[in-house]
């Protein structure tokens, strides 16, 4: 494998709750620079995945390379300044101004209390995301969708090189699905690497560089939108008939009821 | 603030001798009894008034800090069980003295709060109901051990337990205040330098993690500073119900969640709010209303209200 392009590299990874078997034995790498999007049934272990990248779950077996570096060595401290996760659901219990909740992406970089600096880099984050205007409100107030935006803009707060986000669109209207997906694809040409798992196909296909798909506890790559036209290909992942409707010279995958 | 409180204090109190008229008189005219004036008012009244900041102020700062870092504003010292241990330790020094009753309520105080944790402890993670569940068992096993303590006593022995349970701080005094100093502001000092920290744990542990702190280490770093102070103002002041867990939610309501302000906020707040109500429980009738007895009946209602409005938090 070029190992050099890989921001992640991950080989011979196994893992199981209890004794069922999630993914086992999976080689598969993360190009840098790239958005990725993650793509399976509901139950495949999408979330599971990005949860070992993100080192809140250990694996049984296998090794992780988060840029060069051997994942299982790294202090959570180490590992924040590298990976950023996004959970796809946040439970607040105090009502959190939504800049104080933002601030905390800050942890990393201060010993006890946050400085100026960290009160500016959230500043910066919260106008990346478009919630400036927010910044006084409570968090436990907000919507799923804005709340949704608050975690992304502590993200960016926290600064790390790699993010991994677990289904970011879910509680997002339509039209904010497409706004985020157009902020992700920025912050990757600023640099960035992002993986992110996804539910909708045919969003994933009009906005990813690389495309992992799981499947039977294994992980197949294409890095390729070809594979939007590959209807047999996405009907095996998916478990289910789908249609392709030609647009603009790609396809819209609709899934055929019988 | 809380000083025109402390000094307003001075002059409050049910002696006679002492009354504000006589202290005035000292001060500006060095007239009167003043030896006996003096002697209530610095070695009665002003042991007991610090006594009581620090109580309070370390009852309110370690329930806001454990309530942030179990994520759950219905929690405090108590629910893990100190009062209970604390109660047991005192009551076993009281009826066999041999460890002086303070030393032992402390010690007490923090063996239970200790196995709470432990018996909690499942895969290096203390989730929030198996430590409130285990709370319960372990404040269970403490209460029958001092029931048992208390069916053994004589009588004597026995009213003196049950006045240390009702937590008071009658007899307060320098000695006392001396040795609860170090400990409380200990606990007190680390609780502040972590006061941000609380905000970054209390969005979550997995939350914690992924912006680089180790939720694990710094939970129980802070827990062990909220017992510590904790522990220490019930040994010298008994049980004082309810207190750690209302006071906190007070502070938020006044200036909300924001824990760089709350912290030494609960401190100071806490500490003149036992201080007022301890001014009501020496004067409002002609014999002490036991300061314990006075938080549990006002902060029952309240607690209640609480319990109503607010999210308990335990689904998570």
């Amino acid at each position: 494998m070029e190992q050099l392009n890989y921001a992640i590299a991950v080989s011979n990874l196994t893992f199981g709750y209890n004794n069922s078997l999630i993914l086992d034995n999976i080689t598969a790498g993360i190009e840098a620079g790239k958005l990725t999007f993650i793509l399976g049934q509901n139950g495949s272990g999408k979330s599971t995945f990005l949860k070992i990248l993100a080192g809140l779950l250990t694996s049984q077996k296998g090794i992780i390379r988060i840029a060069g570096n051997d994942g299982s060595k790294l202090s959570y401290h180490e590992r924040s300044k590298l990976i950023g996760f996004l959970d796809q659901h946040h439970k607040a219990i105090f009502p959190f101004s939504v800049e104080d909740v933002v601030l905390t992406g800050r942890a990393g970089f201060t010993n006890y209390i946050p400085k100026e600096t960290d009160k500016a880099a959230s500043v910066l984050a919260m106008e990346k995301v478009g919630i400036l205007p927010l910044r006084r409100r409570n968090y436990t107030e907000l919507s799923g969708g804005e709340q949704q935006m608050v975690m992304i803009a502590r993200l960016l707060a926290q600064n790390p090189k790699i993010l991994l986000l677990d289904e970011p669109t879910t509680h997002l209207d339509f039209l904010n699905q497409s706004h985020l997906l157009n902020l992700l694809k920025r912050l990757v040409s600023e640099g960035l690497t992002i993986v992110a798992v996804m539910h909708d196909p045919n969003l994933a296909f009009m906005f990813g560089d690389d495309f992992l798909f799981l499947k039977d506890k294994k992980v197949i790559r294409s890095s390729d939108s070809f594979q939007a036209w590959d209807i047999e290909f996405l009907e095996t992942i998916y478990h289910g008939k789908l249609e392709a409707i030609p647009h603009n010279g790609r396809a819209l995958l609709v899934p055929i009821m019988n | 603030m809380p000083l025109p409180i402390i000094l307003a204090s001075l002059f409050i109190g049910p002696s006679q001798t002492a009354s504000p008229d006589a202290i005035f008189n000292l001060i500006f005219n060095h007239s009167g009894n003043t030896n006996l004036v003096q002697s209530v008012v610095f070695d009665v009244r002003l042991p007991r008034i610090l006594l009581t900041f620090l109580v309070g102020g370390s009852l309110a700062i370690s329930g806001c800090s454990i309530q942030a870092i179990f994520r759950n504003p219905l929690t405090d010292s108590y629910i893990l069980g100190l009062s209970s241990g604390a109660a047991f330790g005192a009551a076993l020094a009281l009826a066999y003295s041999f460890l002086p009753v303070q030393v032992s309520a402390f010690i007490f105080g923090l063996i239970a709060v200790g196995l709470s944790y432990f018996m909690a402890l499942k895969n290096k993670n203390v989730s929030i109901v198996s430590l409130i569940l285990s709370g319960i068992i372990v404040s269970g096993i403490f209460t029958a051990l001092l029931t048992l303590v208390q069916f053994y006593s004589d009588p004597f022995k026995l009213q003196s337990i049950v006045h240390w349970t009702m937590g008071n701080l009658h007899n307060a005094n320098w000695e006392k205040l001396q040795s609860s100093v170090i400990p409380i502001t200990a606990g007190v000092v680390v609780l502040f330098i972590y006061r941000w920290r609380l905000n970054v744990l209390a969005l979550g542990d997995d939350e914690a993690r992924t912006v680089g702190i180790n939720p694990e280490k710094d939970k129980l770093i802070i827990l062990i500073a909220s017992t510590l102070a904790a522990s220490s103002a019930v040994a010298v002041a008994g049980i004082i119900g309810l207190y750690g867990l209302i006071v906190p939610h007070m502070v938020r309501m006044i200036i909300g969640p924001d824990n760089r302000q709350a912290i030494p906020l609960n401190f100071l707040f806490g500490g003149m709010f036992l201080l007022i109500i301890d001014d009501f429980s020496r004067t409002l009738s002609g014999f002490e209303i036991p300061t314990g007895v006075f938080t549990m009946l006002l902060g029952a209602p309240f607690f209640i209200f609480l319990m109503k409005k607010t999210n308990i938090g335990w689904n998570s």
